[in-house]
């Protein structure tokens, strides 16, 4: 028996000698090992790797012994974390592990699901790709990593001619990616996590770090633990654990960030604190136009900035937020003031929100116009939730307006650009913008006959079944529609594959190659560690299957204007490496071959990459990464400072060098405050907010499948306030039913539970598969960004016994 | 000559005592005010959203709820008196002897081993909360766990690592007072590392190596000995206290330098006749 051989077998006993079920608060793991399991820690194979879960991207070592994850420890090199994890990042090694993992593509048959072979598989979704190219669309992920997305992005736009991809981050960060254009003219933070580290005063706009960005709230509460006074100012619609650990809480009514923004920046121009020099030097106003509002909007005069901030006095804000008066004075005198340094985060309360391009960059002007910019820890900081949103999605432009590097399909110019990289017959790339999620899902769950004109949708890396908003419109009818197919490729059974016709085993984190990018630009890179279980295969594998089964075929679309395949990868001898079998599909590192093909169109918008070698050897590196005179490379802190960013000409202080007005400047925006799309009336009385919590992480099909932390959070729940609660005789623990307009849900009742909410208002997480809040949200949106606003609409809360009668 | 003057130092000793003694019941009264000892009726009756309507936020983050009776067993209700009393004020704290014969045994380390395994996914990983907890502010935690104590048969482990603010950030704690019963079990065939046995020794006798990274490990005392130690795994001489004298540490585990690049001058260059 060969090696490898005898170590799969031991580790298939060791797998099930140790299988660890979970009873009452009893694990049973092997206590002191076998004879022959490793004595120490010494005998692993530690490596490198991000984090699978949050956009905080912290880095792990993670410890491999024959062919198995066993251990995991933060990794000491690692700047973002600092050799610590939260605890979803000291157990994410048991994500490869959960006994239902998926194995074997499956094919739903007369309602049933039947196993086929992979070449099968491949031939089923060419096939109908074939048949109608302009009906297919790719649904991906802030999960993918940076090559699974740049080959789903060339796969459709460069080779199929067809814009309809877009990613789950457009329900997560879309709102964020248009408040920096908006503000900056390009995408993604000035500042990084050095900030955190810098601050004086901290503030939390909508945003539960404590929970859902631990590791960094941990970095600013560690400082105070050894002795540094940082001010925690939590805005927010409830009390949470970041409330625990603030010294001021403002509680706002929902929508109520944009009132206070405009208030803060009311107060900084009445009193004349706001930063004179900066923003003579470096900023323009601006506003929407009128008749046909755009992302760009039109230039508006200082005086006419001053003159419609000025109806925002405190008073108002007050009666729009909720926040009393002396607060928004408070904050504004704490703006005013230059020597203190305020780093402002944010995360999903902003970006989930019908007006998130705006209040995105209202919270960018307050920081503009006092000033608070481009020092360390003076940050407008906006913080992702998926470990790629920014890597993949972002900056590879999977979305279906866009192109790599920050290019967009509308523009001629970039089209040309990228036909130019990919070397492909000009014309192949479409101007059209294709369909937003939100748009795409409808469009697939619609009827051929009521012109739902996509008919087969491929999900990769992502739940949307579970994610997407108002669930009974934009998913849940798919199951009546049988000419509709839908290909999910997933580790574990999801909401999502319970309605798919086919599902592709996929190999998840370490089973395979990847790069990720985080919130903070930070590119990261990791190897292949372990073998994914029984047939799960990698992603990219499987887009660039299709594409060669596609050129089989006879589609023209997967030949560059030479005639060569668009994913061909060449040998020393010049020869094709047959990379779409699986069997050679690591015969050269194609994530590699990838990248540095992608590397190229990071330069337009100064978001240069290095080689990826050179992510070989680092934790990470900050874009844009530069080469240096002696050949190495260095990344950058801070965006458009003199001090640090090497695209600011020597001697300038700033330079917001894709300035939208052209001129260097960011811009101030003023925006009007807008009531939410759906306030509480007497049939719905209640707000409900969505969100997440500590131990699960996003639809929990990886973190509710560790014993670890289902333990410790085994259900949703509906968080209330006593006296609401009392109002109606519900019980602590009571199964409640939630009702929308658009849907219904049961959850169990938490009062005062670890989320403190206002009267009035419930919150519930969503990471629960068999209690889906989603039937209850709302699908409105932003009007630019096109994100859907999960934070707030109207419910009402009643007793099983009330709703069932 | 000198009998006169005896009254008067005894009355001015009378008053310096009367004195210092209403000086340390002023301070004694202030002390304990600003330890937070409760107003004679205990707790507010207000929820703490009521409290949240009407005040500012408390820094210290936790207010004890006053609840309905019916609501008291499902409420989270703060620290209990055990949790607020500071462990060294507490009676039948077993005395340590220091110098007291050590003889671990192999069921002891046995024992030991279980009980800590039980709590981990792997060795190195933070171990979950085992008890039940209404209170996960900070606070809370360190009441028992900064300088661990034991009471009524229970052991509170001593932190291994320095202070580290949010605790529950790492270790997870078990359901919320109204999911107790839900079911939570979960088919996961991930198999940690085990716990080492023992760490290496160049001869029978030698010091043994750390066989574990010392990394989130600093404190030897908080498993290897004094008070807080497991037994089985206590050091036969917990009055040396400079560990690393003797026992080596891994450069690997603790991400110092991989143990095979490890850099060396090239062999020398000896010619042979």
């Amino acid at each position: 028996m060969d090696s490898k051989r005898r170590g799969f077998l031991k580790s298939a006993a060791m797998a099930a000698a140790g299988s660890m079920v979970l009873g009452e608060g009893e694990f049973s793991l092997p206590v002191l090992g076998a004879a022959d399991a490793p004595s120490d820690g010494d005998e692993l194979t530690w490596s490198k790797a991000p984090c699978r879960f949050c956009g905080t991207g912290c880095h792990l070592q993670v410890g491999v012994h024959e062919g198995r994850v066993v251990a995991v420890a933060g990794d000491k090199a690692a700047e973002v974390n600092k050799g610590l994890l939260c605890v979803k990042g000291y157990h994410v090694g048991g994500i490869l592990y959960g006994a239902d993992r998926l194995t074997k593509p499956l094919l739903r048959k007369d309602g049933g699901l039947v196993e086929i072979e992979w070449d099968e598989a491949i031939d089923i979704i060419a096939q109908r790709i074939m048949d109608a190219p302009e009906k297919f669309a790719f649904y991906g992920s802030g999960q993918w990593t940076i090559p699974e997305g740049y080959a789903a992005q060339k796969l459709m736009k460069g080779g199929l001619s067809n814009n309809h991809i877009d990613p789950n981050a457009r329900l997560c960060m879309a709102s964020a990616v248009t408040g920096f254009l908006a503000t900056y003219g390009v995408d993604e933070p000035a500042g990084c996590y050095d900030d955190l580290d810098a601050c004086d005063v901290l503030i939390t706009w909508g945003n539960n770090p404590a929970e859902m960005h631990p590791i960094l709230f941990s970095r600013v509460t560690d400082r105070r633990s050894r002795g540094e006074n940082v001010r925690i100012i939590d805005i927010s619609t409830r009390r949470t654990r970041t409330t625990d650990a603030a010294n001021d809480y403002l509680e706002m009514a929902p929508h109520g960030d944009v009132a206070i923004a405009l208030g803060i920046m009311n107060q900084l121009i009445a009193s004349g604190t706001y930063d004179k020099d900066f923003v003579e030097k470096h900023c323009a106003f601006r506003t929407l136009e009128s008749e046909t509002p755009t992302l760009q909007g039109e230039a508006i005069s200082e005086d006419e900035f001053r003159k419609r901030i000025a109806a925002y006095t405190p008073e108002r804000v007050e009666e729009l937020s909720g926040v009393p008066a002396d607060q928004i004075r408070m904050l504004g005198k704490l703006f005013g003031d230059r020597n203190l340094r305020i780093t402002s985060l944010w995360c999903m309360g902003m970006n989930q929100h019908t007006m998130g391009t705006a209040v995105n960059s209202l919270v960018h002007g307050v920081h503009l116009l006092s000033g608070h910019f481009g020092r360390p820890g003076d940050a407008p900081t906006s913080l992702t939730g998926q470990p790629s949103a920014c890597g993949t999605v972002r900056e590879v432009g999977t979305l279906a307006h866009a192109l790599p590097g920050g290019r967009v399909v509308a523009n001629p110019d970039h089209r040309a650009q990228c036909e130019g990289f990919w070397n492909l017959p000009a014309g192949r790339i479409s101007s059209t913008p294709g369909y937003h999620t939100v748009k795409m899902f409808d469009q697939f769950t619609k009827s051929a006959d009521e012109g739902g004109d996509i008919d087969t949708l491929f999900v990769q890396v992502t739940n949307p079944g579970q994610t997407l908003p108002n669930l009974n419109k934009l998913f849940n009818d798919k199951e009546k529609l049988n000419d509709k197919f839908l290909i999910v490729s997933e580790v574990y059974p999801t909401a999502t594959t319970q309605l798919a016709d086919l599902i592709l085993p996929a190999a998840l984190w370490v089973e395979k190659n990847g790069i990720y990018g985080n919130s903070e630009r930070r590119t990261q890179q990791w190897f292949k560690l372990v073998d994914p279980p029984g047939e799960a295969r990698d992603d990219t594998w499987m887009t660039i299957a299709i594409a060669h089964r596609l050129l089989e075929l006879g589609h023209e679309g997967m030949k560059d204007k030479d005639g060569e395949f668009i994913f061909s990868v060449k040998d020393e001898q010049g020869e094709d490496i047959p990379i779409w079998e699986f069997e050679h599909y690591y015969d050269t590192n194609v994530d590699k071959h990838l990248f540095e093909e992608y590397r190229q169109f990071t330069t337009m918008k100064h978001k240069n990459l290095a080689p990826y070698d050179e992510y070989v050897k680092a934790r990470g590196l900050r874009w844009p990464v530069v080469q240096q005179d002696d050949g190495s490379w260095r990344e950058t802190r801070f965006r458009f400072a003199g001090f640090d960013d090497p695209f600011v000409a020597e001697g300038e202080e700033f330079d917001f060098y894709h300035s939208t007005s052209g001129d260097g400047r960011a811009q101030v925006w003023f925006h009007d405050y807008q009531p939410p799309p759906e306030v509480p009336d007497e049939e719905f009385p209640m707000w409900l907010c969505t969100g997440r919590v500590l131990e699960h992480w996003h639809t929990g099909t990886m973190t509710r499948r560790l014993p670890q932390l289902n333990r410790a959070m085994p259900t949703a729940y509906v968080e209330m306030n006593l006296q609401d609660a009392l109002a109606q005789n519900i019980r602590q623990g009571e199964t409640v039913v939630i009702e929308s307009r658009r849907g219904t849900t049961q959850l169990p009742v938490w009062i005062d539970g670890r989320g403190r909410p206002p009267r009035g208002t419930i919150f519930v997480p969503f990471f629960d598969e068999t209690k889906l809040i989603n039937n209850c949200t709302l699908d409105d949106h932003d009007p630019f960004s096109k994100q859907p606003d999960y934070k707030k609409c109207a419910v009402r809360v009643r007793k099983l016994s009330e709703a069932s009668s | 000559m000198s009998e006169p003057a005896k009254p008067v130092r005894r009355g001015r000793l009378t008053s310096l005592f009367l004195f210092s003694v209403l000086a340390v019941s002023v301070i004694g009264y202030l002390v304990g005010l600003s330890d937070g000892v409760p107003a004679p009726d205990g707790v507010s009756r207000r929820s703490p959203t009521d409290v949240a309507q009407t005040s500012a936020a408390d820094a210290s983050g936790k207010v004890v709820p006053a609840v309905n009776y019916a609501e008291i067993p499902a409420t989270p209700m703060g620290p209990t008196d055990a949790y607020q009393a500071k462990p060294v004020a507490l009676s039948d704290q077993p005395a340590y002897d220091l110098f007291k014969q050590i003889e671990p045994s192999e069921a002891d380390k046995l024992d030991s081993s279980r009980i800590r395994s039980s709590r981990r996914a792997y060795n190195g990983a933070p171990p979950i909360i085992p008890h039940a907890v209404e209170n996960t502010s900070d606070a809370a935690c360190y009441a028992c766990h900064g300088g661990g104590i034991r009471l009524d048969g229970m052991k509170a482990s001593v932190m291994s690592h320095a202070y580290l603010a949010n605790c529950v950030q790492c270790h997870s704690p078990p359901p919320p007072t109204p999911f107790q019963d839900v079911p939570h079990e979960v088919d996961n065939g991930f198999v940690g590392l085990a716990a080492p046995q023992a760490g290496k020794r160049a001869y029978p006798g030698a010091p043994p190596t750390i066989p574990h990274s010392q990394w989130m490990r600093e404190s030897c005392n908080a498993c290897h000995g004094g008070p807080n130690g497991w037994a089985g795994m206590e050091s036969t001489h917990p009055w040396r206290t400079n560990c690393t004298q003797c026992h080596a540490p891994s450069a690997a585990l603790d991400q110092a330098i991989p143990a095979k690049a490890i850099p060396m001058l090239p062999p020398l260059d000896v010619a042979v006749n």
